[in-house]
């Protein structure tokens, strides 16, 4: 029945197409000049070039990463471009009417209409294409409830005291490899800031695509709710078909001060490779948040793209009664390689963690859960529930669970599960003697297994999801 | 002997028991039924101090000694017993070594001396064989493994070993077949005395065909709003609890 | 590389006298040993466990012979074993029995035959390119015990080794047991170590490697009852035929560092292994556990149960894999490990693993962290049982479940005053524990 299923999963990735148009790109290599060039391209103030500095000599004495579960070549830090956008983009459009309909058709194509008639109710949008943000709706709308939802690159101008005061707060510059590299060049990303007490009005969004071949891409995402407020936001992410592999590395820091309820969903879908395992994003991004009194972070990941990920969205638990979750489905097929999971580190009294990990492995993929529970000797009366759920579909693929709890208080309660399963030939077969067929079967029993984490995602995000991954099943079934 | 006047408690910031008056005198059985969620267990974990069950007005006199100041091991070494209604289970500690551990403790308590372990072991599987339990369950851990039948035996047979001045029953019928709750009812039975009272909280009329009661209370919306003698049982039994639900309000 | 310790380590090894047999395995494992990177907090397998203390102090004395007047430090009330003693790992005549009935001799009076069988078998279990203190196990190889079962032998009676740490000065001390279970076979092996009361900081390092083999069954006891002072470095590594049964109790006192591994190498169809371990550090002590379950091959099953209580300032560490191999189709194994923190200043660092590359399995770890049921609390309570003995019966209880299922009943009998004193200040809490 095995070789049934992998008849069945043969990855079709259907953003995988080009957009021709025609883009400003820096030659490959990484020294001070290609970072003074970024700033100077978005007209950055002193400070913000001093920062990128400090990380880019940081970054410079730093080693990769080598403890997670995946492998591939080294890669050549000099052979990436650090830098493209649209030349369309150069003249600044200020408003969609005016950005290069070439773009605007991508986006259309990838489903995510910017025509604000024509968006998903309620919900609105940032685009990143490459290195740079293209277009933002909703803008007005959101103002008027006193939200700030914008190109980080733009914020820099015009919240330069928000932005200073915070970006490098959560993930600072030397925090890892990846996270001092992003701090150096990174290009765009999203910017929000929800006022004291407000309930941010619609979901936001921002969309990640990458075009360009050989680029890498850098973005960073800082979104602060500031006293009792409330957001939902959510990230998804694209890329071409290209036989090289390119590199992705975010940042994303959330700051949730007293109160404030800050909910982060991502559903990322990056090139995964075809199916030989050529090619593919690799995906190695640090986000982390900060909770503090009473506040709540809940972070829900769908990862079903990128050849490899490296990612571990985290929660510093600092204010009392704090509090984190973190949902995650993560789904590798073909020669996928994720090393995925979270930290909660318990600062504050009577904080509380959840974790929900659900991972799928198909073909000859490895998927890796590997999580951090720390309570600190002030952690009283701190809690943690942590299940980890794998599923294997066919005998070539492999499923970790690596799982750090420490403790040093002795009110803390930490409970962590694992458990290891397979789509059985006998469901499968009741299945099919019911008359359903088996790559049915098999996105039933897939989608059964995910329920926890899809019940947590915005409703039109949920629907999404699960269509993600009966496309990212498809052949994967025997 | 048990006094218990305008007693007002809250769980989880909820109040449940709302102005209950109650008075017990030696040798007597009063049965407390009520209809579901009325405060019959919270009553019992009031009364023997369980955490989280916070006492916000009124008073309770044990013997004229201030029950609420007292600890939840004092309230039982002063002869306080509560025969839980879901017994809980703690595996790796011997029902030989609890049994010891709280019989010992509440002899201290009234000035006797504690019996060696051989007089003891003799006691315990008298007791055991009185309300029909194997031996081999002084060797197990605390309830462990225990079927509901066999952990209320087990209730019962710590109410034999600490001879407790007054017990409550906490829905001790409940999960029990016929025979069973015959075996509890005639345990119960043969430690009724002229100096020992028991409170029998129950939803259903059966047990007190077995254990007969001096007076019958029903309490409904943390209230007891209606007493009588053994008949009313019965009367609930036909009625339901409704009506007297409804003379409440 | 290169700290004080290892570099003395190296140098202390030349003062021991090798058998001209275990020559060639001592300059292997010293090769291995000074060229195998000194660990650090970034090395995985050591990432909880610090070795700097082991730089403090001078451990290279040479192990004293010391003569012991009588068994009172690890005889076994009514345990009917066959006993071999060693004292600061030099192998005492007078306090061992004249074994009877089965191959169980010191490496130092092993006959051709028999070394034949040790150098055959030694290093089978690991790789000590893998294993920092098997590779200076090896370097030091000198002393140790070889039991052997042959085809169809059952021994029922229990061999008892005892190793006893007992020195004004410091020293380290080494060896190496190596038990082969032909088919069929069956016997119990109780590892045991003591100290003296009051003595200097040794470093002991022991490792037994057992091969178990088809349809043979070992049973396995662990006791680490040497007082705190003391450092301990080894552990069991076991193979396992086609049908194999090991049973193994493990337990830890704490000690100055203890690091004890133990993995299991599932190599033959229908093994079974089942492991149950305790470890209770107080005050400043430091225990780590590792534990490694391999399953190479289809349908066997392994059982694994840690429990841990961590007391005073102390620190534990447990790290517990299970490894299924690409072909290991129907393999079930499972883990659990628990742990109660008795103090503000405790710590337990802990990493249960799974590492799964076949599909077809039943595979599941649960790890907690927890403090005593508050509703067993409270039953205790309302039976006149004072809120801190109930506490101590609770605490008792955590471990007693797992020391009511050993199958030696004197060993038992043993071990439960021992672990009650462990983590009772007042002596008068534990009347009712036993």
């Amino acid at each position: 029945m095995s070789e049934q299923i992998n008849e069945y999963i043969k990855n079709e990735y259907a953003a995988g197409f080009v957009t021709d148009v025609e883009s400003e790109t820096l030659p490959p290599g990484l020294n001070e000049d290609v970072v003074r060039f970024i700033s100077a391209k978005k007209g950055e103030p002193e400070w913000l070039l001093e920062w990128r500095l400090k990380a880019f000599r940081a970054w410079s004495e730093m080693t990769e990463p080598t403890w997670a579960h995946v492998k591939y070549p080294k890669i050549n830090f000099q052979d990436v471009s650090y830098y493209s956008a649209p030349k369309s983009m150069d003249s600044k459009p200020k408003s969609l009417d005016e950005v290069d309909p070439e773009l605007l058709k991508t986006y259309e194509k990838l489903g995510i209409p910017l025509h604000e008639q024509a968006i998903l109710a309620g919900v609105a949008v940032d685009v990143v294409f490459d290195s740079v943000s293209v277009a933002t709706t909703f803008k007005t709308k959101l103002a008027e409830a006193g939200v700030i939802f914008m190109p980080i690159s733009e914020a820099v101008h015009k919240h330069p005291e928000l932005v200073q005061k915070y970006m490098g707060s959560v993930v600072p510059q030397k925090d890892n490899f990846y996270a001092a590299l992003n701090s150096a060049v990174f290009s765009d990303g999203s910017f929000v800031y929800i006022p004291k007490g407000v309930r941010c009005p619609m979901e936001l969004s921002t969309y990640f695509r990458i075009n360009e071949a050989k680029t890498g891409q850098f973005e960073r995402t800082l979104i602060i709710a500031d006293e009792g407020s409330h957001v939902s936001y959510l990230e998804g992410c694209t890329a071409p078909m290209r036989d090289e592999n390119q590199l992705h590395a975010a940042v994303v820091e959330l700051v949730a001060l007293d109160n404030a309820q800050i909910k982060y969903s991502t559903v990322q879908n990056w090139y995964p490779g075809d199916a030989e395992g050529k090619g593919g994003i690799y995906n190695f991004v640090t986000k982390r948040a900060v909770a503090h009194t009473n506040a709540k972070v809940s972070w829900t990941q769908v990862e079903t793209g990128s050849a490899v990920t490296w990612k571990y969205p985290s929660c510093v638990l600092k204010g009392d009664n704090s509090v984190g979750e973190f949902y995650s489905v993560a789904l590798t097929n073909n020669y996928q390689q994720a090393d995925t999971g979270t930290k909660m580190i318990h600062i504050g009294k009577n904080t509380t963690s959840t974790i929900i990990s659900k991972g799928i492995s198909a073909g000859k993929s490895q998927n890796a859960y590997r999580g951090l529970v720390r309570m600190n000797p002030s952690a009283a009366g701190a809690r943690n529930y942590t299940q980890c759920d794998s599923l294997l579909i066919g005998d070539q693929c492999a499923a970790h669970t690596f799982p750090y709890i420490e403790s040093k208080h002795p009110s803390a309660v930490v409970e962590h599960e694992a458990t290891t399963s397979k789509v059985s030939d006998e469901q499968l077969f009741l299945c099919q003697q019911r008359g359903i067929d088996m790559e049915k079967a098999v996105s039933m029993i897939v989608n059964g297994f995910c329920k926890e984490v899809f019940k947590e995602l915005p409703m039109e995000f949920a629907v999404e999801a699960g269509k993600l991954l009966e496309v990212s099943l498809e052949g994967s079934v025997g | 002997m048990l006094s218990i006047k305008n007693l007002q408690a809250r769980v989880e910031e909820k109040d449940i028991i709302k102005g209950l008056n109650l008075d017990i005198k030696p040798g007597e059985v009063h049965a407390i039924m009520g209809p579901n969620g009325a405060g019959k267990s919270t009553l019992g974990n009031v009364l023997s101090g369980r955490e989280g069950y916070e006492v916000t007005g009124g008073e309770v006199l044990f013997d004229g000694k201030n029950l609420l100041e007292m600890s939840t091991e004092e309230r039982a070494r002063e002869g306080l017993f509560l025969a839980f209604q879901y017994p809980v289970e703690i595996p790796g500690v011997s029902n030989m070594e609890f049994l010891k551990a709280s019989v010992d403790a509440v002899r201290e308590h009234r000035g006797l001396p504690a019996y060696d372990s051989v007089t003891f072991l003799k006691l315990a599987r008298e007791k055991c064989k009185a309300v029909n339990l194997d031996q081999n369950f002084l060797k197990r851990g605390v309830n462990e493994g225990f079927s509901g039948g066999e952990k209320k035996r087990n209730e019962i047979m710590q109410m034999m070993l600490l001879e407790p001045k007054i017990c409550i029953l906490d829905e001790t019928d409940s999960g029990l077949d016929i025979d069973a709750l015959q075996v509890v009812a005639e345990g119960v039975n043969s430690q009724r005395s002229p100096e020992r009272s028991f409170i029998v909280v129950t939803h259903y009329q059966r047990l007190l065909d077995y254990i007969v009661p001096d007076y019958v209370h029903v309490l409904a919306n943390g209230r007891i709003v209606k007493s009588g003698g053994k008949e009313l049982a019965l009367e609930l039994e036909e009625k339901g609890y409704s009506w007297i639900e409804q003379e409440g309000k | 590389m290169s700290l004080a310790f290892n570099e003395q380590a190296v140098a202390s090894l030349k003062n021991l006298p090798a058998a001209p047999w275990l020559e060639n395995i001592r300059a292997s494992g010293a090769q291995v040993f000074s060229v195998t990177p000194w660990p650090n907090r970034k090395t995985e397998n050591w990432k909880y466990t610090s070795l700097f203390a082991l730089d403090q102090q001078a451990y290279h004395g040479a192990a004293p012979q010391v003569n012991l007047a009588d068994d009172q430090l690890f005889a076994i009330a009514g345990l009917d074993a066959q006993r071999l003693v060693f004292v600061n790992g030099h192998f005492n005549a007078a306090l061992s029995d004249k074994i009877d009935g089965l191959v169980c001799v010191p490496f130092s009076q092993a006959n051709a035959e028999q070394q034949a069988l040790i150098a055959q078998k030694l290093n089978g279990t690991f790789k000590q390119e893998q294993h920092l203190f098997g590779a200076l196990n090896n370097a030091a190889l000198q002393e140790g015990v070889l039991i052997h079962l042959t085809k169809n032998q059952v021994c029922k009676k229990p061999v008892q080794i005892v190793h006893v740490q007992s020195a004004d000065a410091g020293f380290s001390s080494y060896a190496r047991h190596v038990i082969v279970l032909e088919q069929h076979s069956e016997a119990t092996v109780l590892e045991h170590f003591v100290s003296a009361a009051k003595i200097a900081e040794n470093i002991h390092n022991q490792l037994t490697e057992v091969f178990v083999g088809e349809g043979a069954k070992l049973n396995h006891y662990r006791l680490h009852l040497e007082s705190g002072s003391q450092s301990h470095f080894g552990g069991v590594h076991v193979n396992l035929a086609a049908n194999a049964v090991f049973n193994s109790f493990q337990l830890a006192l704490g000690g100055k560092i203890k690091r004890i591994d133990v993995v299991v190498n599932h190599q033959g169809s229908g093994a079974h292994s089942e492991i149950n371990g305790v470890y209770l550090p107080k005050e400043k002590q430091h225990i780590d556990f590792h534990t490694c379950i391999e399953h190479a091959v289809p349908h066997c099953t392994s059982n694994e149960v840690f429990r841990g209580i961590i007391a005073d300032q102390a620190k534990a560490v447990f790290n517990g894999r299970i490894h299924i191999h690409k072909h290991a189709q129907k393999t079930a194994a499972e883990l659990s490990n628990k742990n109660l923190l008795l103090s503000n200043q405790a710590e337990i660092n802990t990493k249960p693993e799974l590492e799964i590359y076949a599909d077809d399995v039943r595979c599941a770890h649960g790890a907690t962290i927890a403090q005593l049921d508050e509703k067993a609390r409270f039953y205790l309570q309302s039976r006149g049982i004072s809120r801190q003995e109930a506490e101590v019966m609770l605490s008792f209880g955590f471990i007693n479940e797992l020391i009511d299922g050993i199958e030696l009943e004197p060993v038992a009998q043993l071990l439960r005053p021992i672990l009650a004193k462990q983590f009772i200040s007042d002596e008068r809490l534990a009347r009712h524990l036993i």
